[in-house]
C-alpha cells in the first residue's frame, strides 16, 4: 500500500517536474505588466519599472 | 522470553481431587500430563505424579496480585486447534537492579499436547517447543543462531526466576527456582533457550497482538495496551523500506530519463547578444532599449545571462523583456556585486561578475530589452554583456524533485530505524550505547 501511495507520488512530482521545463517555470521573481505603450521604444525613459530604487548592495566585507 | 519444560502428552483423564495442604478442590485439566499442580488457595505447588498428591513448596502470595488476564480454564483457538488454559506462572529477570516480569500461559489439548502464551506489557507470544536444535552461527557478533533456514540474532541473556505460579505445568515448577535465559529474535519469531545445568530447552515463539489473543479465546474487555517495542515485534515498516528504495531507485531512473530527454528537446539556443558600457559618473537618462529579437517555439522560459568587468563593485541592471505586438513586459530587477580583497583572516571574495536569471512561462514573438543601469557615482565605467538564451533547462527543479522523491524514503527508513533502535535499547547490544555497549 505504502509502495503504490510512493509510486502515485513520485508520478505526482515527475509530472509537475514535467510541467514545469515544458512551460518554461522558473524560480526568479519577475513582474509580469499588461499593455505596455509602444512609446517606450522611442523613449526608454517614459517606463518605470517597479525594481527601480530598489535596495542596493553597498559593497564588500 | 520463553515457555518452560515440556513432557509429550497422554490421553487425557479427569479426576477429583483435593489439596493435601487445605482441602481445597482442585481441578485438574490434563491429569496424566501434568508433573506439577499448584492449588489456587493455599499456593502449593504438588506433585501430580503422585497419588497423594505430595506437597513440594508452599509459597506466600497475594492471590489476587497477579491474576492471569486469561483465566484459567478459557478456551480459545490457537491456528485452527482448540486449546484450554491450564497452567499460569510469572517470571522475573533482573536487569542492572531493575526487575522485569513476564506472565507465561500453558496451554494444552490432548491430542496436540503443550504450547504457551507469553505476555509482557501487552505484547504476546505463541511459543512451542522445538523438535529439533537451532544451529550456532560461528564467530558472529552478536551471536546468531539458524532454524529452519532463518538466522536469529541474539537479543539478551539473563537469569530468570520463577515468581508465582497456578494452575498444572508439565514439569516440575518451583517458585525461586531459575534458568538462564537466552532469547534470539527474527521478527516475528523468537527463540529461546533455557539452560538449567547441562539441560538445554528450545522453543520458538511468534508475535501476536493482545486483540488476536482475545479474539481467539473470546475474552470480554480490550487487551492490556501494548507498551513501547517488543525484542520480535514486527516493524510496521517491515518489508517497505526495501520497497519503498526500490520504487525510489525506479522513479529516479524516471527522472534521469526526463532530464536528458528535455536537455535534448529544449532549444537551448542564444537569441540576442548586445555588447554595452553604463559610465556611473554620467548624469542623465540611462536607460536604453536594445534592437528587437525573434522568440521562438512554444511558450517557454528564457534566460538572461549578465557578464561584467566588476571588480569591487556592483551595478544595479532594470529590466524589461517587452514583447514588441502585445506589450506584454516582464520586468524584473538584477543586482551584480563582485568585491574581493585580503585581510587577516586571508583573502576574501563576495559575489560574482556574472549573473544569469530565467525568466518564465515567455510566449512566443518579438521581443526588445529595455535597460536601466544604475550603480553609485564614482564607479566610473561598467563593461557588461547581455545575452539572452531561448528555452533553458532549469536544473533547479530537478534538484526540488530529487528532495520531494526522497523525502519519504528518508523519513520512512528513519521511522524504520527509531522502531529498530527501541527495539535493540532493552537488548545486551543496543544500536548506539551509552554506556559502551558492543554495537
Amino acid at each position: 500500500m505504502m509502495r503504490i501511495l510512493y509510486m502515485l507520488y513520485g508520478a505526482a512530482v515527475l509530472v509537475g517536474l514535467s510541467i514545469a521545463q515544458y512551460q518554461g517555470w522558473s524560480l526568479a521573481r519577475v513582474n509580469e505588466v499588461k499593455n505596455v505603450p509602444r512609446s517606450v521604444r522611442d523613449n526608454p525613459g517614459s517606463y518605470r519599472s517597479v525594481y527601480s530604487s530598489y535596495h542596493h548592495y553597498t559593497g564588500g566585507k | 522470553m520463553s515457555a518452560g519444560g515440556r513432557t509429550p502428552p497422554g490421553k487425557p483423564q479427569t479426576r477429583a481431587l483435593n489439596c493435601p495442604g487445605c482441602g481445597a478442590a482442585l481441578t485438574v485439566r490434563s491429569f496424566n500430563n501434568a508433573v506439577t499442580i499448584v492449588c489456587d488457595s493455599c499456593h502449593s505447588i504438588l506433585d501430580a505424579k503422585d497419588p497423594n498428591l505430595q506437597i513440594l513448596q508452599q509459597f506466600k502470595a497475594a492471590t489476587d496480585k497477579d491474576r492471569p488476564h486469561i483465566p484459567l480454564g478459557t478456551r480459545g483457538k490457537i491456528r485452527g486447534t482448540d486449546y484450554e488454559v491450564i497452567g499460569f506462572e510469572r517470571r522475573t529477570i533482573h536487569v542492572e537492579g531493575v526487575a522485569y516480569s513476564w506472565h507465561e500461559y500453558v496451554l494444552f489439548n490432548p491430542f496436540k499436547g503443550f504450547r504457551y502464551l507469553t505476555e509482557y506489557d501487552g505484547h504476546w507470544n505463541d511459543c512451542s517447543t522445538l523438535k529439533a536444535l537451532p544451529d550456532v552461527v560461528s564467530f558472529s557478533s552478536p551471536p546468531k543462531v539458524k532454524y529452519l533456514g532463518e538466522t536469529y540474532k541474539h537479543f539478551q541473556t539473563a537469569r530468570a526466576s520463577t515468581s508465582f505460579v497456578l494452575g498444572e505445568f508439565p514439569w516440575q515448577v518451583r517458585v525461586g527456582e531459575s534458568v538462564e535465559v537466552s532469547d534470539y529474535v527474527s521478527p516475528p519469531r523468537v527463540l529461546s533457550s533455557e539452560q538449567t545445568g547441562n539441560e538445554v530447552t528450545w522453543s520458538m515463539g511468534e508475535y501476536m497482538l493482545g486483540r488476536d489473543v482475545w479474539k481467539a479465546f473470546r475474552l470480554p474487555g480490550s487487551p492490556p495496551e501494548a507498551k513501547g517495542v517488543y525484542e520480535n515485534q514486527p516493524s510496521p515498516m517491515s518489508g517497505e523500506v526495501k520497497s519503498i528504495w526500490l520504487t525510489f531507485a525506479f522513479l529516479l531512473l524516471a527522472l534521469v530519463v526526463l532530464m536528458i530527454g528535455f536537455d535534448l528537446s529544449a532549444q537551448n539556443k542564444d537569441v540576442f547578444t548586445g555588447y554595452y558600457k553604463y559610465d556611473s559618473n554620467q548624469r542623465g537618462e540611462a536607460s536604453f532599449v536594445t534592437d528587437d529579437f525573434e522568440v521562438k517555439g512554444h511558450t517557454s522560459n528564457v534566460e538572461l545571462k549578465t557578464t561584467t568587468d566588476l571588480n569591487n563593485r556592483w551595478i544595479y541592471l532594470n529590466y524589461a523583456l517587452i514583447n514588441e505586438t502585445t506589450g506584454q513586459a516582464f520586468d524584473f530587477g538584477r543586482e551584480v556585486s563582485y568585491y574581493h580583497g585580503y585581510d587577516s583572516d586571508g583573502s576574501w571574495s563576495e559575489g560574482s561578475a556574472n549573473d544569469a536569471v530565467a525568466v518564465p512561462g515567455v510566449p512566443p514573438g518579438r521581443y526588445y530589452l529595455r535597460v536601466e543601469p544604475e550603480g553609485d557615482p564614482g564607479h566610473g565605467m561598467t563593461y557588461y554583456t547581455v545575452t539572452v538564451k531561448r528555452d533553458v533547462p532549469q536544473y533547479s527543479f530537478y534538484a526540488i524533485a530529487l528532495g520531494a522523491l526522497l523525502l519519504p524514503a528518508i523519513l520512512l527508513s528513519w521511522r524504520a530505524l527509531s522502531f529498530e533502535h527501541l527495539r535493540w535499547a532493552e537488548s545486551d547490544h543496543p544500536m548506539i550505547s551509552t554506556s559502551g555497549g558492543d554495537e
